[in-house]
């Protein structure tokens, strides 16, 4: 595998749009955290608001131990963004052609689609690395001190990434054009899953919350209005998503590697 | 041993049956072309040896074994298009290519020398002329010196230099005693290039075997006199003449190319108590012998 995906880094270091959008990623996990922050600040430090904020909100968000849970929580919006960076290699891959170049030189079907599912790995575990990275800043420019308890956020979060990411990559496989499939994916993550969720969960009993992205959303809560969202809406059933977010992602590989090993490239 | 062998090789793209059963052999040392008008089935026929394409049914071995990707990494292949990373140079291409093959990164400068690309090797394959392209995609066939290669219309979008040239080499390639796979619908490449030939129409093999026997250039006497059956009856005798035909207006006597001399054909009907009404040498071009495999092979299905 090293091997590998030595050669899919010879692809990608010479590509610019690769380190264009790899460094605004890095840029905006800091920024859209930086933004969350500083909305904090202002709201925590108001003197008249400080009791009622603590007693509504929450404490502090960006404190030890919360912070991994808010810093996850925020980071995942910018999810589409591994995913979009995924679609763009890989239906590059159809429109030069190179899939089939690849495979005529001498790798096996197997050996090219394993190292595209590897090629969605290493954002997820990126992206999780930068938000361990902006949470322990952020919370060590806090007033409590160092606390790894809810830590395991970063692992709830490295499930979402991946899902998003093997999402991506599923429809690049099957639609193999980059501007279709990029529409699909962000129409089906921004909006589609979010309309048949919310009717689900209004009409079918919260069943909404076990759609492919909705159940890893669903895995990081905000950790603020909690008093206030246990009043309104059941919450979920934290077992059960986790084990839906495991299955999804199994069907992902193997929908990816059945489509990719029968199909006439 | 041969180097590809094919057996009843059936492949569908949903209603279009685009293979119908192609079975034969390459033998090793040769430089076969596979030979056929646009959409025969050529591509296909390279792709499902390439495991781009899946057969629907039917069976092929490579060096007598079973495909495998480690079998096609000793093949160099040139498949339709030249494929590469538009953004990246012609070394970084190559360097991808010849990893992917197992082979040693120092090979890429020799293979960019056989092709006349080393004053370009650093631009990007974006800025690349299509016929720089396709001498691109013959020097990643080349990585590595295999021992077979596949190409697929070589001479597509190249220059008459560039033709001339990629034909030279060819040959070159094969006097070094590599095996030679060329998918082609110009007849007149096949049979300079190749010295077997597989003859591919609407995805039948309509005729295979060694390029003289199949591609052979003839020239046809036109002869007529008071009575054709006598005269055709006579003329089976005749001297040089590989095959005697009748239709409806003339005899016509086949010879091997350039060996038609019509004033012998004349005395020897004359002396065979035939009087000559019409005589008339035609030069049979290949382009007509090829329209006529892939002719009557229509009309017999039909």
């Amino acid at each position: 595998m090293l091997k590998l995906l030595k050669i899919e880094w010879l692809k990608l270091k010479n590509y610019r749009t690769f380190w264009i959008l790899a460094s605004l990623y890095v840029i905006s996990i800091f920024g859209i955290n930086y933004i969350v922050y500083r909305i904090q600040e202002e709201i925590y430090n108001e003197k008249q608001a400080k009791g009622v904020a603590e007693m509504v909100m929450g404490s502090r968000p960006y404190e030890f131990p919360i912070v991994w849970q808010m810093a996850s929580y925020v980071s995942s919006f910018l999810l589409f963004f591994p995913g979009l960076f995924l679609i763009i290699l890989v239906t590059n891959e159809y429109s030069y052609k190179t899939h089939r170049q690849n495979i005529i030189d001498g790798w096996s079907r197997s050996q090219f689609i394993s190292v595209k599912i590897a090629l969605a790995v290493i954002p997820a575990l990126f992206s999780t690395l930068l938000v361990f990275i902006v949470a322990t800043g952020f919370g060590l420019a806090g007033k409590e001190p160092f606390d790894t308890n809810k830590i395991y956020y970063l692992g709830y979060y490295f499930i979402q990434a991946l899902s998003y990411s093997m999402v991506a990559l599923l429809f690049a496989i099957l639609f193999k054009r980059g501007g279709l499939a990029i529409g699909v994916f962000f129409l089906y993550a921004v909006v589609l899953e979010n309309l048949v969720g919310g009717l689900m969960n209004h009409y079918l009993n919260y069943s909404g919350r076990y759609l492919p992205l909705e159940s890893t959303d669903n895995l990081i809560p905000l950790p603020l209005f909690q008093q206030v969202q246990k009043n309104i809406i059941p919450s979920a059933n934290f077992t059960a998503l986790f084990i839906v977010a495991l299955i999804y992602l199994v069907i992902y590989y193997i929908v990816i590697n059945r489509k990719f090993k029968t199909d006439d490239l | 041993m041969p180097i590809l062998s094919v057996q009843n090789l059936h492949k569908h793209y949903g209603p279009v049956h685009a293979l119908k059963g192609v079975s034969f052999d390459v033998p090793a040392g040769s430089v076969f072309g596979i030979l056929g008008p646009n959409g025969s089935g050529k591509t296909t026929l390279l792709g499902i040896m390439m495991d781009i394409i899946k057969p629907t049914s039917g069976t092929f071995q490579l060096f007598d074994e079973t495909p495998s990707a480690k079998l096609r990494s000793q093949i160099g292949t040139l498949l339709e298009t030249p494929n590469f990373y538009h953004y990246l140079t012609a070394v970084q291409n190559l360097r991808i290519a010849a990893k992917i093959k197992g082979r040693g990164e120092a090979d890429v400068e020799r293979v960019l020398g056989m092709v006349d690309l080393l004053a370009r090797k650093n631009s990007r394959f974006s800025t690349y002329s299509l016929g720089m392209k396709q001498r691109l995609a013959v020097a990643s066939c080349l990585l590595g010196n295999p021992e077979v290669l596949v190409f697929d219309e070589p001479t597509n979008g190249l220059d008459p230099v560039g033709i001339a040239e990629t034909r030279e080499l060819i040959k070159k390639l094969n006097k070094e005693g590599k095996t030679i796979i060329m998918a082609s619908h110009m007849l007149d490449e096949v049979e300079k290039v190749c010295t077997h030939v597989a003859i591919l129409q609407k995805g039948v093999l309509i005729s295979n075997g060694h390029v003289d026997e199949i591609l052979v250039n003839e020239d046809i006497v036109e002869i007529s006199s008071k009575n054709l059956e006598t005269l055709s009856r006579k003329v089976q005798q005749l001297p040089g003449a590989t095959h005697v035909k009748i239709n409806q207006q003339y005899v016509e006597v086949f010879f091997p190319s350039g060996e038609a001399m019509l004033e012998n054909i004349n005395q020897y009907c004359f002396e065979k108590g035939e009087v000559l009404n019409h005589l008339r040498l035609r030069r049979k071009s290949l382009e007509t012998k090829f329209f006529e495999l892939t002719q009557t092979n229509n009309t017999q299905k039909k």
